[in-house]
């Protein structure tokens, strides 16, 4: 169980913070989402949970264990991260997942790495590509990899930034169920930012709202009131409820 | 899985012809020299059964030790410009990225044209300043600067918590020093000192005996090991610095030690032998290109080719000197250049994109 409380970041000791009074609590199996405009302060919200920031105050625990006390091996066996911006070398599909098991076997992968990286990529129907090289496949195919490769860290944390940002619609819906069906089956949480409204409404359990680094509005999908997005994203928006589903719509 | 047991099979069969290739290469060199010995003679005092006594001097205190400095030396520019290039995420950047080459071209310049020339009296003849009449002088202040120099840079990049662009960048500026600190040298030095300064400059594999090459090896051993150890790590940072870190990785810590073993396998190769370009460039992007990034297979085939290029590279010198050889550094570049043109022309697009 992830929780965050009070935390504060700032670049520099006297510079303003980014971030501030920042809670989060997620458990096993639920999806949070952060929203918020650019800049509001959630990829630094992920560099501090993955610890590639170093937090100004406020406590990050993991099943009560201090996320900063972590070494960077340790942390990497609770939280795995899906960037925005997904790089890979000239490897193999089966390499590059096999890659999220190096905070496990350390200098050589063992037997058991080799299996848990043929029954991932079984389970998220990757087998066909194993063996192509990572840097020849698509936009959607090479996510599908980024997550395939996380989950080989056989984290209980997943970070998703923006995972939908370089996809087509078919790969957006695609990838959300995939970490949806993933989560609630292996009971991982997952931490991810979106910017679609309706896309977060479908995916998301709980909801953070950033604005200005501080967590202004959190809770569920009754969060999700004009006067909410107006104040956070500074636009106004009609809510329309359609057998059973809330919309979204932006206001001209 | 039909696949991957073919990729794999094919990735070995290519390290297995390599090791072919070197060690058929290594055998034809010994008969190759200015002595113009028969073949047959060369293989009586290979194995000590020749009578005359000069064939086996020949064979086992110049010929030897000078292939082995090649397949040593090849080897460790080779393996040092790999892991420069994955741990500088930069295609460009080769083992002297750190200044190494040029520090050590100006300790050996210091020590032949301050120190030889000018503070010990050896009096004013060409053959007091060649390199072979005091090897370990020159070689010792060559390795002092360079290590300096690594040090220097390795130190100042800690407060940026050596991100690849500062690294490089320093090194260059690093280099710019050691090379105008030359340039003064020379601007200073009789014209014997010079001349016997510029002859040190251009590598020679000539300069190897026994010892130097134990010495090299050593270090080439040390960090051959520590680079095969740590393979996946450095396959981790090409998904970058970011990427690498959550996946466990300790970037810092590996790009800080990365950077001073191949520096320094460097500093001794080039300290020994004079400076051998390009085959710190070459040979890692040859290998990338037959056996893509994974570096359980390219830190040995980069090993293996780097020791081959220079094997070819030093026989041509030999062969084409007619009795004196060609400076083996222009040979590698003049060999390698070419290649490495055609190989990034020939280049498909989309694989363009994966060889950063």
């Amino acid at each position: 169980m992830l929780h965050i409380d009070n935390l504060s970041f700032g670049y520099g000791l006297r510079t303003v913070p980014v971030l501030r009074g920042i809670n989060i609590t997620l458990s096993p199996g639920e999806i949070g989402i952060l929203l918020g405009k650019n800049g509001s302060g959630k990829t630094t919200l992920f560099k501090n949970i993955l610890g590639l920031c170093t937090p100004r105050g406020g406590t990050m625990r993991f099943d009560n264990r201090d996320l900063t006390k972590l070494s960077k091996r340790e942390r990497a066996g609770i939280i795995a991260y899906v960037p925005q911006d997904i790089q890979f070398g000239a490897l193999s599909v089966f390499d590059s997942v096999l890659m999220g098991r190096v905070s496990h076997f350390g200098l050589r992968a063992g037997r058991e790495d080799y299996a848990l990286v043929e029954e991932i990529l079984k389970d998220m129907q990757l087998e066909a590509y194993a063996y192509k090289n990572v840097s020849h496949l698509s936009g959607g195919e090479r996510q599908k990899v980024a997550v395939a490769r996380a989950l080989a860290q056989e984290p209980k944390l997943l970070i998703f930034d923006e995972p939908t940002g370089s996809l087509d619609i078919a790969n957006e819906q695609l990838i959300l169920e995939e970490a949806r069906r993933l989560a609630r089956k292996k009971h991982i949480a997952i931490l991810c930012s979106l910017h679609d409204l309706n896309q977060a409404l479908s995916f998301g359990d709980h909801f953070f709202f950033l604005k200005n680094g501080t967590i202004k509005y959190s809770g569920g999908k009754e969060q999700f009131t004009q006067e909410i997005i107006q104040d956070v994203f500074g636009i106004r928006v009609r809510i329309i409820k359609y057998e059973n589903e809330t919309i979204i719509l932006g206001e001209s | 899985m039909h696949t991957n047991h073919r990729n794999k099979g094919r990735k070995t069969a290519v390290i297995v012809l390599l090791l072919l290739a070197v060690a058929a290469l290594f055998f034809l060199c010994l008969f190759v020299g200015s002595s113009n010995m028969s073949f047959a003679e060369c293989l009586r005092a290979l194995c000590r059964t020749s009578d005359n006594a000069n064939s086996i001097r020949i064979i086992w205190n110049i010929r030897i030790p000078r292939v082995l400095a090649a397949v040593i030396a090849g080897a460790g520019l080779s393996i040092s410009g790999l892991i420069m290039q994955t741990t500088l995420n930069n295609a460009m950047a080769s083992p002297s990225t750190l200044g190494v080459s040029n520090a050590a071209v100006f300790g050996a310049n210091l020590s032949i044209i301050a120190f030889a020339g000018g503070f010990l009296d050896t009096g004013n003849h060409l053959a007091n300043y060649s390199a072979g009449a005091n090897p370990y002088a020159t070689s010792l202040m060559a390795f002092i600067f360079s290590t300096l120099s690594i040090l220097l840079i390795l130190g100042l990049c800690r407060i940026r918590a050596f991100s690849p662009d500062v690294v490089v960048l320093s090194g260059i500026a690093m280099g710019s020093v050691w090379t105008a600190g030359t340039t003064l040298l020379q601007f200073y030095a009789t014209d014997v000192g010079l001349s016997a300064a510029v002859i040190w400059n251009f590598g020679d594999l000539g300069r190897a005996t026994y010892r130097t090459d134990l010495i090299m090896f050593g270090v080439l051993l040390l960090g051959a090991t520590f680079f095969s150890l740590m393979s996946w790590h450095y396959n981790a940072l090409l998904s970058g610095d970011a990427a690498a870190k959550t996946m466990g990785i300790n970037v810092e810590r590996l790009r800080l030690i990365s950077l001073l073993l191949a520096s320094m396998i460097t500093a001794v190769c080039v300290s020994f032998l004079g400076v051998i370009g390009f085959v710190g460039v070459i040979c890692p992007h040859i290998t990338k290109k037959l056996l893509g990034q994974d570096h359980r297979y390219t830190i040995p085939a980069s090993i293996l080719s780097g020791s081959l290029l220079l094997l070819m590279a030093d026989t041509f010198s030999r062969s084409l000197g007619g009795g004196s050889a060609l400076p083996v550094g222009a040979v590698t570049t003049l060999l390698g250049a070419p290649f490495f043109v055609a190989i990034i022309f020939s280049e498909r697009r989309d694989a363009h994109a994966s060889h950063r």
